[in-house]
């Protein structure tokens, strides 16, 4: 049992992620890759790691409001990530619909849909807030694992 | 070969990525992060409530008073309500620590309450704003803010005009 | 009995299985971590390539409901890992480890070494996925491409040693490394710089990585092939890659320079050969050029490497 938990202990030090946009003006998706990307930031510090296919995520980061038009594929695309997943909302679209809240276009928030676990709020959000986002995400993860 | 002198210059420089999450991480002086909020010295116009492109601010009136409320999961941290503010008594602070668990959403609120009191004149309820003093000549003291303050909004006019009056 | 014995510690535990493993594993963390620092980032710790693995563990696996089949779908990783512990077993290490005559020579090595493409083909087409497909057509592109170049110089090597033994040619791994050892390593044979020069360019391709990571471009086709694995089944995956990376690295090694002391010092240097050949060969390559498209690789697979590949063979069998 201990050696489990200690290969669980080990396991929550490669999260990857995975980013889905939902709807989003890209200002985020823009911020994200500036955080996976710039070596002032630099998230693969974490062991973070981005991939291109859902089944490799282990933490979801959603932008965009969820739009009415990409709101099927977001909710399909969201049940191809194997559990345990953490999700976390990246700026304040997903959470609350920001700018675009109360719009007939527009979905949010998205909590209605998915069980969010992680919010972070900016317009967009900081990278370092991001990276802040990613390890509250980490430690929730490591509780579900 | 540029490229080639390029990752020999990394090589030899060591990284640039900033200590944080293990550190501190840098913040410049003019970010604009979470709101903050300082009752006292609200007028109650509302004018931020109607910049908000957000629909972020929300004045409520209550029987305490006029409640001042900022959700900070909608707003967009665009800087609309610092710079409209006559009084200055809401400004952007550069805190951007604001990631937070789902649990906690809705209490990412930077809440104000501008209470209620009663009139010194007449007797009348009103909400206990800060009088916007700096159109008016020649220059109130603070004791005669002070004492502007403690009236209601009629009361209010009644004192400036009589004080226009005196010679 | 004690030789069956052998045979299964040579696959399981040195130098193939667990060593092989454990080695492939630190290579690609190395890998990760200079990578890292040449772009001027700090890059995850050394261990990383290890924690994904344990990670992909505690996942779910799923088989996508369009996959011609759980059997095929998830067997094609363990074919794949299979294969490369048969053929980690199969690398000499000079002056420590001489595989046994009975495991096969290095045409086996040399179809082994085929099998992580074809179950990469295999995986990408019975995912269902188009983007598996995409992946599998590029990767049967680009293995077409570079196995030919490979053959000819094995060819090459193989010739040079036998002639120079007095006999025709031979594929035995351990007579290649033997000759090298009495005779000098072929790195400094002016008549053998063909064949490493074609040799260079095969590493990037073998080994899935930019600018020859056309199949896997994550960034293009979403990881191709891998794209439907998840959890355990990708671990394999991961695991025949870090296998396949001591397997080719250590080839390379075996065909040219297998110069090294007896004992733990040959363990040693060894060791630290493959990592600077991994550093020179592989995170320089990756970090400094940018992927190609699969027509110019094709394209540039069937000129230099192949030329030159040709031009060992010819100067092997002119010289003598």
């Amino acid at each position: 049992m201990n050696i489990i938990a200690d290969l669980k202990k080990v396991a929550t030090k490669s999260p990857w992620l995975y980013r889905i946009n939902a709807g989003s003006c890209n200002g985020c998706d823009v911020e994200l890759a500036t955080t996976a990307c710039i070596p002032r930031y630099d998230v693969e510090r974490l062991g973070c790691q981005y991939c291109g296919s859902p089944r490799h995520a282990d933490i979801v980061l959603i932008t965009g409001p969820l739009t009415a038009r990409v709101k099927d594929a977001v909710l399909r695309l969201w049940e191809e990530i194997p559990d345990p997943k953490v999700t976390v909302a990246v700026g304040v679209c997903p959470i609350s619909g920001g700018i675009f809240r109360e719009s007939y276009a527009v979905h949010a928030p998205i909590d209605r849909y998915l069980p969010v676990d992680v919010n972070v709020p900016g317009c967009p959000p900081r990278p370092q807030a991001i990276i802040e986002g990613v390890a509250k995400a980490i430690e929730l993860w490591r509780e579900k694992l | 070969m540029n490229f080639l002198s390029l990752l020999f210059r990394n090589l030899k420089n060591g990284p640039s990525t900033e200590a944080f999450p293990f550190g501190p991480a840098r913040t410049p002086a003019r970010f604009r992060g979470r709101i903050a909020f300082d009752a006292p010295s609200c007028e109650g116009c509302k004018l931020c409530e109607r910049v908000c492109p957000a629909n972020a601010i929300k004045f409520t009136k209550s029987a305490d008073g006029l409640a001042f409320d900022c959700w900070h999961d909608t707003c967009v941290f665009c800087g609309n309500c610092e710079f409209y503010c006559p009084t200055k008594s809401i400004r952007q602070t550069t805190d951007w620590h604001l990631a937070h668990t789902q649990a906690e959403k809705y209490t990412m609120v930077e809440h104000g309450l501008i209470p209620n009191m009663k009139c010194v004149e007449c007797g009348a309820t009103a909400l206990d704003t800060a009088p916007n003093v700096a159109k008016v000549k020649p220059a109130m003291a603070a004791e005669e803010v002070a004492e502007l303050r403690a009236r209601c909004p009629k009361c209010r006019a009644k004192f400036l005009k009589a004080r226009r009056a005196k010679p | 009995m004690t030789n069956q014995l052998a045979l299964l510690a040579a696959v399981f535990v040195f130098p193939g299985g667990l060593f092989a493993l454990l080695f492939g594993l630190a290579l690609k963390g190395a890998d990760r971590r200079v990578a890292a620092r040449l772009q001027g980032r700090v890059g995850p710790p050394l261990a990383q390539p290890f924690f994904d693995l344990v990670k992909l563990g505690f996942k779910r696996t799923m088989v996508p409901a369009t996959s011609a089949g759980q059997t095929l779908f998830l067997g094609a990783p363990l074919v794949g890992v299979v294969a490369m512990l048969v053929a980690a077993a199969l690398v000499p290490i000079a002056g420590v480890y001489a595989p046994q005559p009975i495991l096969g020579n290095l045409l086996v090595l040399l179809y082994l070494l085929m099998v992580p493409g074809v179950v990469l083909m295999v995986a990408g087409s019975a995912s269902g996925s188009p983007y598996g497909s995409i992946g599998f057509s590029r990767e049967m592109a680009l293995m077409l491409a570079y196995e030919g170049p490979l053959v000819l110089v094995v060819a090459a090597v193989a010739l040079r040693t036998g002639w120079g033994m007095g006999g025709t040619v031979t594929f035995s791994l351990s007579e290649i490394v033997e000759y090298q050892r009495t005779h000098g390593a072929f790195l400094l044979d002016p008549v053998m710089w063909p064949a490493v020069a074609a040799f260079v360019f095969f590493y990037p391709a073998n080994l899935g990585i930019v600018p020859f990571d056309i199949p896997e471009a994550e960034t293009e086709v979403l990881e191709g092939p891998l794209l439907e694995y998840s959890g355990p089944a990708l671990g394999l995956f991961k695991v025949m890659s870090a296998l396949k990376a001591v397997v080719v690295l250590g080839l390379g090694l075996a065909l040219f320079f297998p110069v090294a002391p007896n004992g733990i010092f040959g363990l040693v240097f060894w060791l630290v050969e493959m990592l600077v050949l991994m550093i020179l060969g592989v995170t320089v390559v990756r970090v400094s050029v940018g992927r190609m498209r699969i027509d110019q690789a094709f394209a540039f697979f069937l000129k230099w490497p192949l030329l030159f590949a040709a031009a060992s063979l010819a100067v092997v069998a002119v010289v003598g």
